[in-house]
């Protein structure tokens, strides 16, 4: 009986618990493993080294001069290209710099290369114009954009910030040659140089440009595109362009223009430190450095008054021409003239058959300038009024010079011919001044007006001897464009 | 013994041995605590008070164990690496005791994300922002030196090469894919392609990608740690009033105007896991 008690007030003690416990709890909770990363595990990605050494001991000598751009509002600063600049100079070139637009064609005429680094103003059609005239005619044209460089705007109305990117200044300059840079960046997840951004490039194209290369690796650059030309550098699949999340193969981060004188890019924070030295970043920047200045534009009169190629320039003057008082001094005003531009005048008493020279000569027959009166195809006769140039037709020779030039492996020549030492003068002083103003351009002749001659000659050679005027002649043929 | 003795008897042995064992175990089962949920709000970013809040409240849920689940509530745009990796850590020494479920209020991303991962379920709302999963982070200037300050070293300045700043970027953001991964696993029904591109969704979407569970609100996450803890009619607390309550003030994380404008820009210059939306927000 008293058992049976004890239960009853054990059950009386316990059933509230349990009906309270039973009311809250339904179970006991197992309690998964929780896994969480082993930090320890993970490392920083460590910069990639270069797949071969250069050997900076063997590159190439060059004498060409490098053109950068600094009218355009371009964003980059001589620090992030010393790398470039470095190999440059490194191969006997020189870098000078395009600070005025107006002296753009001017500074061509001697440049084997022009660079423009992320310009945010447009190229104008006059500058598109010199600068595929430049090219066209074998000077090379490096561009270099990248996404990290644009001007920021907010919008008036959502306050939206707006991003200017350099490409919209240089696509209609690179249009001119088939090349695009599209206003994105390309990236890769799966395999990076550090951070997406960053892509490797082990795809090349074949040329100079990749010589020596098997990995490079790009900072935040743009897409560049050139269905006329090739893709200098290609990724793998995995590298996207962020305009639309997917790879297109006809999309790189470096393209080069069909007839291989231009080069653009979609990135130059490759060429500043540390950069420059991962991957084979330094061998595609001596690669380009070699590309810079290689450019051999193609001299013609339109270089003027950059034609000669070496240091020294002999000046003969033919025998029917005498060293007067005045023709000195005008010797003299040219001498001075090509020091400032680095050239030494070298004063010959024969035709000189190699290196670059300048050649003075009248109209008159003569033995000594025949060969080049015969090479440019020139009919004189003799009494004849007017001179035959080949492009030009019929030149009356009373008071217009020829200006011939000749360019060949053994030097550059420039054939002067006048129909007077005063003529001869007033050509000399023309040439001093830097400019052929006055004359009819073509690739390897002009013509040069004096201002003086025809009817307005000398007596001697204006009138015949019974002292009647010569007829003026029926036409005088120039050339139309 | 009469039967008005036996009649006696009989009250005193029921108040004895049945009423009295009765009362001793009711006021017994006074002391089974009624089992709380508690729930933890971060409704700014991840930054030094704010993580110290967070891990007072973990630390709570820890100690006390009529705290039997814990749920997560955010609106956070996530914060600053250091102090997302210290909750998260936490986090990890009370899941292993409790369950936790996240609630995304507004938004969890980036480093509200990483902590998210780290419980046991995601509810967000259908327009919740959630994911941007990634780092983000400001590389130091190029070191240069001032006339009037002397260090002893070319980063004692700038903390580290630009360049090792940005690998190391790369590391912290391994550590959080691998929480990514660990935290959602077999739950994912996306490629890294996708789940790792630092792109943020709506709840909806964030559900169909697997990076959240189920489209639901604060008291349905409540419902579910209650379910996981395998309890009833329990009682949602939050765990701020209990444990941090008038503790301490936060300073601004984001950088404010004059004008009073707040923008989506961190104060300080740092390595961040933090969504920065498109726009100034007021």
């Amino acid at each position: 009986m008293k058992k049976n008690f004890i239960f009853i007030a054990l059950a009386a003690l316990i059933l509230p618990v349990v009906l309270r416990g039973l009311w809250f709890y339904r179970g006991f909770a197992q309690r998964p493993v929780i896994s969480t990363p082993d930090y320890v595990s993970f490392s920083a990605p460590s910069a990639p080294v270069k797949s071969a050494p250069l050997n900076v001991e063997d590159v190439k000598q060059y004498s060409g001069v490098v053109l950068m751009d600094t009218i355009h509002g371009n964003q980059f600063s001589m620090s992030e290209v010393d790398s470039l600049v470095s190999d440059i100079k490194q191969r006997g070139g020189r870098v000078d710099f395009s600070s005025d637009p107006t002296l753009l064609e001017y500074q061509l005429k001697y440049a084997s290369s022009y660079i423009t680094l992320s310009p945010s103003l447009p190229y104008s059609v006059n500058e598109i114009r010199i600068l595929k005239n430049f090219a066209d005619r074998g000077g090379r044209l490096l561009v270099f954009t990248d996404a990290t460089r644009y001007s920021l705007y907010f919008d008036y109305v959502s306050g939206n910030p707006i991003t200017y990117g350099d490409v919209n200044a240089v696509n209609p300059l690179l249009a001119s040659f088939g090349i695009s840079i599209n206003n994105d960046y390309l990236y890769n997840l799966e395999k990076n140089e550090g951070n997406f951004r960053n892509v490797f490039f082990d795809e090349f194209a074949k040329s100079e440009l990749a010589f020596g290369l098997k990995e490079v690796a790009l900072y935040g650059t743009h897409s560049v595109e050139s269905p006329s030309g090739l893709i200098l550098l290609r990724g793998a699949e995995s590298t996207f362009s962020s305009a639309n999340d997917a790879n297109d193969p006809a999309q790189g981060g470096a393209a080069i223009s069909a007839d291989g004188n231009v080069i653009a890019f979609g990135d130059f924070t490759f060429l500043s430190s540390p950069y420059e030295n991962y991957s084979d970043n330094a061998a595609l920047i001596g690669n380009l450095a070699d590309f810079a200045l290689s450019g051999k534009q193609k001299i013609t009169l339109n270089n003027f008054p950059f034609l000669y190629s070496g240091k020294t320039v002999q000046v003969y003057l033919s025998s029917d021409l005498s060293k007067t008082a005045e023709m000195v001094a005008a010797l003299g005003r040219l001498q001075a003239a090509l020091q400032t531009m680095n050239v030494t005048v070298e004063f010959v008493d024969s035709v000189p058959n190699n290196g670059d020279a300048i050649i003075l000569g009248l109209y008159t027959p003569n033995e000594d300038l025949a060969p080049f009166i015969k090479k440019f195809d020139l009919t004189l006769e003799d009494g004849s009024e007017f001179i035959t140039v080949p492009g030009f037709g019929d030149i009356g020779i009373y008071g217009n010079s020829i200006l011939l030039f000749n360019a060949t492996n053994k030097g550059n020549q420039l054939v002067l011919l006048s129909d007077s030492i005063e003529n001869t003068i007033l050509l000399v002083d023309t040439l001093n001044s830097g400019y052929l103003t006055g004359c009819l351009l073509q690739d390897n002749a002009a013509v040069c007006s004096s201002g003086y001659g025809g009817t307005y000659g000398s007596d001697t050679t204006s009138t015949d001897a019974s002292g009647e005027a010569t007829p003026l002649p029926e036409e005088t043929v120039t050339p139309s464009g | 013994m009469s039967a008005a003795e036996l009649k006696w008897e009989n009250i005193r042995n029921s108040l004895l041995w049945i009423a009295l064992p009765l009362i001793i175990g009711i006021l017994i089962a006074a002391s089974v605590p009624k089992p709380v949920i508690g729930v933890i709000h971060l409704n700014d970013a991840i930054y030094s008070y704010t993580a110290q809040d967070m891990i007072t409240q973990i630390h709570y849920a820890i100690d006390h164990p009529e705290i039997r689940a814990v749920v997560l509530a955010f609106d956070s745009p996530g914060g600053t690496v250091v102090d997302t990796e210290a909750v998260y850590m936490e986090l990890t020494r009370l899941r292993e005791k409790k369950p936790v479920v996240t609630a995304v209020n507004g938004m969890a991303a980036s480093g509200a994300y990483y902590l998210s991962v780290n419980t046991d379920y995601i509810y967000a709302k259908p327009t919740s922002l959630v994911g941007n999963i990634g780092v983000i982070g400001y590389l130091p200037p190029a070191p240069f030196i001032f006339e009037d300050i002397i260090s002893t070293g070319p980063y004692k300045l700038w903390g580290a090469p630009r360049d090792s700043d940005m690998r190391q970027i790369e590391m912290v953001k391994q550590g959080f894919f691998e929480a990514v991964r660990l935290g959602r696993d077999g739950k994912l029904n996306a490629g890294p392609e996708v789940i790792f591109t630092g792109q943020i969704w709506a709840g909806t979407d964030a559900v169909r990608l697997g990076i959240a569970d189920e489209i639901g609100t604060e008291t349905n996450a409540i419902e579910k740690a209650a379910s996981l803890a395998k309890v009833a009619n329990y009682e949602a607390k939050d765990l701020y009033q209990l444990s941090v309550y008038g503790s301490g003030s936060a300073y601004p994380f984001f950088i404010q105007s004059p004008d009073g404008m707040i923008m989506p820009y961190p104060n300080e210059a740092g390595t961040y896991l933090l969504y920065i939306p498109p726009l100034p927000v007021k």
